[in-house]
């Protein structure tokens, strides 16, 4: 217990050493962080108080999303938060490293992995309050509620917090552990997925056999509102308890917390169980299993053998990232999740009958997710292409002392982002519109708006990444988390809005008919004209001021 | 003090430790030769628990690591190659953690911080973040900290990578004077010299396997054309290359 208590003294010790750090910095840098938190923050409430003050002027169907809107609220963030603590508590738990220097000191196992834990959910946490923050009071102001519905946010919310994380870290010991599969465990495991998939496809099958329009219902078009209603999980019960305590029902309401509570205790006590049997030998099998195993002499070669039209430099240099990303997979597996669940959500848009809606209100959807597709074009240019040169690490000197020019690593770097870009965003921009069926115009406007995004965040992220190049840091979350990487994703979002309102407004303008369709093609010219321009002056400004910075830099 | 006995560690086909056996005496400094990938850093991280074996047993100080891990781990310290810090502790911080760690007296810390830290050099940077420290003062700072709890068994995994003159001496020194005093040392060095100056006892690994043991001398006289331990060591493990 001493040992432990000393990791909590530890982190006492770096929390106050915190402020050196922050004075260290430029106060600009705090400022423009701060701000733009503060930013962000009164923008979402906005966006939430618009929303709701929406669907209360829609009346019947719109107050009933209201009254359901919470319980949905909590069933997204938990399952986010689930998806958030696989990846976090793989880095946190597996990658750290603490975890050897912990394992040679008098810990036992299950403390190491509860200790890390906890300090994967408290590296998900910020994220988590910065997102129900404005949600909450933006719906108890719209709802007239008591202070006290803030209170019983906060306390319910700890406990949610600790049960989703705890489940994801639960679920990523178990598959580190077990995934890839043994020989053994092979012919099972792929059995239970086949099973999981059928169950999955039988379940989007009974929506889609609904085919007649007096079959629609709310619950049928919004198949949330019934999972969200669910009694057994665990975001009913923190939604209702905090409705129950906040209207003064005290009994089921306390009643809905110890449910929670407890259910956190029983995470964490499961956690330390899992832990001390099985996380010694994922971690083994994870940090010194891997380079063991055989793997083909030259990984892609084909695409090698493709690249040779290209100088050997560039081909070099293409195909070191491309095997680098695909070896970690950390890495993919991000980028898995990000497009994976927007690719999904696009495939069922029939499922949810989107496009048995009324051709305007397609469009207006297919129009929406450009922004769904640009939000994640911008994240994962933050994410993924704006670390990459720091990611080069001490190893940058290789690429320095090498005949190939630095333009040439440049542009090699932001050209490979941008094919890979614009093979992801452009099929999905595809398949949303195809599965709304959405007018021609809004395709072709949709995707080219994806383009041009793309292209963008490309040229800023490896810009910015340049100008920003920190080889001394490993950990990507540390890079991104900095005052450059902060900066690339503020000013990709403000492109991205930049990009999109104009074509929102003429195709909105169009929807009211206060424009018509001659005065909307002419306008769309115009706008493209002004996108273009945009776009190229965006690429070219951070591309040829990281150039700059790195011929100016000593290695 | 170090018993290993038919220790095995295999990576999928790969056999890193095959079968190793060998004592190692207390007060013992005992050096731990090989190519790279012979299984050096495999063997030591078995013996101090971060890696399991696959079949074998060790014992330090008559305790076996698979059994009582938290007992065995308060009697030894480990020194890795590129060690660990928190890089956003001071360097007294970190003294002061590893301090609570092993449960010495609080009374006691001040004192040894401010012995330990004169014997290293450490006094003037004992209140700077260790991120912004030198490669060689965290390695100062790493035996500082190790030293702290006085292990019986100290396992050190290439000690003198990135260190200038001055801090060689010093750690041979230290190493010496440690073994001397009753501590079981068992190092990993590619730097062949340091063994023979400082070395009680040399064992040398290829490919998994135990090739050679004993003090320099009897290495010396059972390799008769060889004048010295890079010559011994050239001539036992020139199949690896």
């Amino acid at each position: 217990m001493a040992a432990f208590s000393s990791l909590i003294k530890k982190n006492r010790y770096q929390l106050i050493n915190l402020h050196r750090i922050i004075k260290a910095q430029s106060s600009f840098k705090i400022v423009f962080t701060l701000c733009f938190a503060l930013f962000f923050e009164v923008g979402l409430f906005w966006l939430f108080l618009d929303g709701f003050n929406f669907l209360h002027r829609m009346g019947g169907v719109g107050l009933i999303i209201i009254s359901k809107l919470f319980d949905i609220f909590f069933l997204g963030m938990g399952f986010m938060l689930i998806v958030s603590s696989i990846v976090s508590s793989y880095s946190t738990i597996y990658r750290s490293d603490e975890i050897p220097f912990l394992l040679t000191r008098p810990f036992s196992i299950s403390q190491i992995v509860l200790y890390k834990f906890f300090e994967s959910t408290g590296l998900s946490s910020w994220a988590f309050f910065f997102i129900i923050i404005p949600f909450i009071c933006a719906y108890g102001y719209h709802e007239n509620m008591s202070a006290a519905f803030v209170v019983w946010n906060f306390l319910f919310s700890i406990p949610f917090l600790i049960t989703c994380s705890g489940i994801g870290t639960v679920i990523t010991i178990i598959i580190v552990r077990w995934i890839p599969l043994g020989r053994y465990l092979r012919i099972p495991g792929i059995g239970i997925a086949v099973i999981a998939a059928w169950f999955l496809i039988h379940e989007l099958l009974k929506y889609r056999s609904i085919t007649t329009e007096s079959d629609l219902n709310l619950s049928m078009l919004l198949p949330g509102f019934t999972l969200a209603s669910n009694p057994l999980l665990p975001s009913y019960w923190i939604s209702e308890g905090i409705m129950l305590l906040t209207g003064g029902q005290w009994l089921n309401g306390v009643m809905f917390g110890i449910m929670i509570t407890s259910t956190s205790m029983v995470i964490c006590i499961s956690i330390e169980w899992v832990g001390q049997k099985i996380f010694h030998e994922g971690w083994q099998r994870l940090t010194n299993g891997s380079s063991i195993n055989e793997r083909a002499p030259v990984m892609l070669w084909w695409l090698q053998n493709i690249l040779l039209v290209f100088p050997s430099d560039i081909r070099a240099i293409v195909m070191k990232d491309i095997r680098t990303f695909f070896r970690d997979p950390v890495q993919w597996s991000q980028a898995l999740i990000f497009f994976g669940l927007l690719a999904l959500y696009f495939s069922n848009l029939r499922t949810f009958r989107y496009h048995t809606f009324p051709e305007n209100w397609r469009n207006t959807i297919a129009f929406l997710n450009v922004f769904s597709v640009s939000a994640v074009i911008c994240s994962l240019g933050a994410r993924f292409i704006y670390p990459q040169l720091s990611l080069e690490g001490q190893g940058f000197w290789i690429l320095g002392l090498s005949p190939a020019r630095m333009s040439r690593i440049l542009l090699t770097k932001f050209f490979l982002a941008l094919s890979c870009m614009l093979l992801v965003s452009t099929s999905l921009m595809f398949l949303s519109a195809r599965m709304l069926n959405a007018a021609p115009i809004v395709v072709v406007v949709a995707i080219l708006l994806v383009c041009s995004i793309s292209a963008v965040v490309c040229g800023l992220s490896t810009g910015l990444g340049a100008i920003y190049l920190d080889i001394s840091q490993k950990n990507p979350a540390a890079i991104v988390s900095g005052f450059g990487g902060t900066l690339n994703l503020v000013l990709s979002l403000c492109f991205m809005l930049v990009a999109i309102i104009p074509f929102g407004m003429i195709f909105h303008l169009n929807l009211l008919h206060r424009m018509n369709n001659h005065q909307m093609y002419n306008s769309l010219i115009i706008a493209g004209l002004w996108l273009v321009v945009l776009t190229v002056l965006s690429i070219i400004t951070p591309l040829y001021l990281g150039l700059k910075t790195l011929l100016r830099r000593e290695y | 003090m170090i018993e290993i006995c038919n220790l095995t560690r295999k990576f999928g086909s790969f056999e890193a430790v095959s079968n190793l056996s060998l004592t190692v005496l207390p007060g013992e400094l005992f050096c731990f030769l090989g190519p790279n990938g012979a299984g050096k850093t495999t063997t030591i991280k078995i013996l101090t628990g971060l890696l399991r074996p696959t079949s074998g047993t060790t014992r330090i100080c008559g305790l076996d690591m698979q059994i009582d891990p938290i007992a065995v781990k308060k009697l030894i310290g480990y020194i890795p190659d590129m060690p660990f810090l928190y890089e956003r502790l001071t360097a007294t911080e970190f003294f002061q953690f590893t301090a609570d760690l092993y449960e010495v007296p609080q009374n006691k810390v001040p004192l040894l911080c401010d012995e330990s830290f004169r014997l290293f050099g450490l006094l003037d940077c004992r209140n700077v973040l260790i991120k912004e420290l030198s490669h060689g003062m965290r390695q100062r700072l790493i035996y500082a900290s190790t030293f702290l709890h006085n292990p019986q068994v100290l396992f050190i995994d290439e000690p003198l990578v990135g260190l200038d003159p001055y801090s060689i001496r010093l750690i041979k020194d230290l190493l010496m004077e440690k073994a001397r005093a009753g501590m079981t040392i068992f190092l990993t060095t590619h730097i062949l010299a340091v063994a023979e100056d400082i070395a009680d006892r040399i064992g040398i690994i290829s490919k998994g396997k135990l090739i050679a043991m004993g003090t320099l001398k009897e290495l010396l006289a059972l390799n008769n054309e060889c004048k010295n331990l890079e010559d011994i060591f050239l001539h036992l493990t020139e199949n690896d290359n």
